[in-house]
């Protein structure tokens, strides 16, 4: 067995591979390679260990729910020992297992061709999930960019166009970045709400071990127009809900859950974006959501005027 | 009648809101806003279990300066909209 350590947004975890697993081990975790830690005292920091091995046969459980996106399924029960069971079909294709114990600090994936990469990338994502729901962290379903040290999160439904709203900031914005495509992590802190790339970003390759204060959260839709306004309050928080996954069945988790969306509706900036996809949606988006900053910017460069004391 | 499982009342940005969280609930959908006379009867109804608007109008006029003809009509129209948005049984 090889065992590595990974930490993604301050939350280590660690992945135990089967010894005949040792041989795809650079295929399966390439993209947790940024967040390797090496430290001999981080085993105590562990939040969860996930022990990894090919499927041999298939766990027996009984399905509570399902959910299906795009072509990936992933089915949830619980089996006969009351662990939380998830499979992960890619289309018709079973790719794989996860068995969680009841506490979700350690868990078991089982692995089949021929797609056991996408079982492990999931497996993964959950425990993440549902390991830090608990604490002030949220994996969340979004595109993120950075513009002068700080994140702009995109929401929206699949297909409402995330990405293409991440890329035309990267093609019309001076000075913007990529931090991840698909699901960064948003930890509330005690100095403010922070973004944190991870190793799983959708069709894109963006692995990035970084984390930027959280500027704001924009929800996305698409228009005939570009229109962009402030939400707050409950708007804001039920802009939240579909973008960040968990099992919120288990009252733990939904507790959790709930506490960190309230902390990220009240004290993030959030806004909805009407629009299309073009270069002025990119433009007013980044005017607006990036104003506040600016002045406090420059204020900071320009440390002596009272008038900025103000803003 | 009881309230529906997997309902829960959460304090989202200070308004009191009901939520569809557990199994049975998760195709709700929305989320219902309870004024704080609903959602005081909301947190009886669940302490209760079995509940009627007899039994909340009761609760109702103990807690707040109202008469009986006044409390009942208000719970039944609160039970009516929990009906109709199918979060009772």
């Amino acid at each position: 067995m090889t065992q590595n350590m990974y930490e993604v947004a301050g939350i280590r975890f660690a992945v135990n591979l089967a010894d005949g697993l040792d041989v795809l081990s650079s295929r399966l975790l390439d993209n947790y390679a940024p967040f390797v830690v090496n430290d001999s005292l981080g085993i105590s920091k562990i939040v969860f260990e996930v022990s990894v091995d090919r499927q041999k046969e298939k766990e027996e459980f009984v399905e509570d729910t399902r959910q299906e996106e795009e072509g990936q399924t992933i089915v949830c029960g619980r089996n006969g020992a009351g662990e939380c069971v998830f499979e992960f079909l890619l289309g018709e294709k079973f790719t794989g297992t996860l068995i969680c114990s009841r506490d979700f600090k350690k868990a078991r994936v089982l692995l089949n061709e021929p797609s056991p990469k996408f079982a492990l990338n999931n497996a993964l994502m959950i425990m993440y999930a549902l390991a830090s729901a608990q604490s002030d962290a949220v994996l969340f379903h979004s595109a993120v960019v950075t513009y002068k040290n700080r994140g702009y999160m995109f929401l929206g439904k699949s297909g409402t166009g995330k990405s293409t709203h991440a890329r035309l900031w990267l093609a019309h914005v001076d000075g913007t970045e990529l931090l991840n495509d698909d699901n960064p992590v948003v930890r509330m802190m005690p100095d403010g709400a922070w973004v944190y790339g991870s190793p799983w970003s959708g069709k894109t390759p963006c692995y990035k071990n970084k984390g930027a204060r959280l500027g704001a959260i924009v929800d996305l839709k698409q228009a005939p127009y570009n229109k962009i306004r402030p939400i707050t309050g409950i708007e804001a928080y039920v802009a939240l809900l579909p973008s960040i996954s968990g099992m919120r069945w288990n009252k733990k988790i939904a507790d959790g859950l709930h506490q960190t969306e309230n902390g990220i509706a009240k004290n993030v900036s959030m806004f909805h974006l009407d629009c299309l996809p073009d270069e002025a949606a990119a433009k007013i988006c980044c005017e607006t959501v990036s104003a506040k900053f600016e002045s406090a910017d420059k204020c900071a460069e320009s440390a002596n005027s009272n008038k900025c004391a103000e803003a | 009648m009881k309230i529906k499982s997997g309902f829960v009342l959460r304090d989202v940005c200070g308004e009191q809101v009901i939520m569809g969280e557990g199994l049975g609930a998760l195709d709700f959908g929305r989320l219902l806003c309870l004024n704080e006379t609903a959602a005081f009867l909301w947190k009886f109804a669940m302490e209760q279990g079995e509940f009627s608007v007899d039994s909340l109008s009761e609760k109702l006029c103990g807690e707040y300066d109202v008469s009986k003809e006044q409390a009942l009509a208000d719970v039944a129209q609160i039970v009516d909209e929990w009906k109709k948005v199918n979060v009772v049984e």
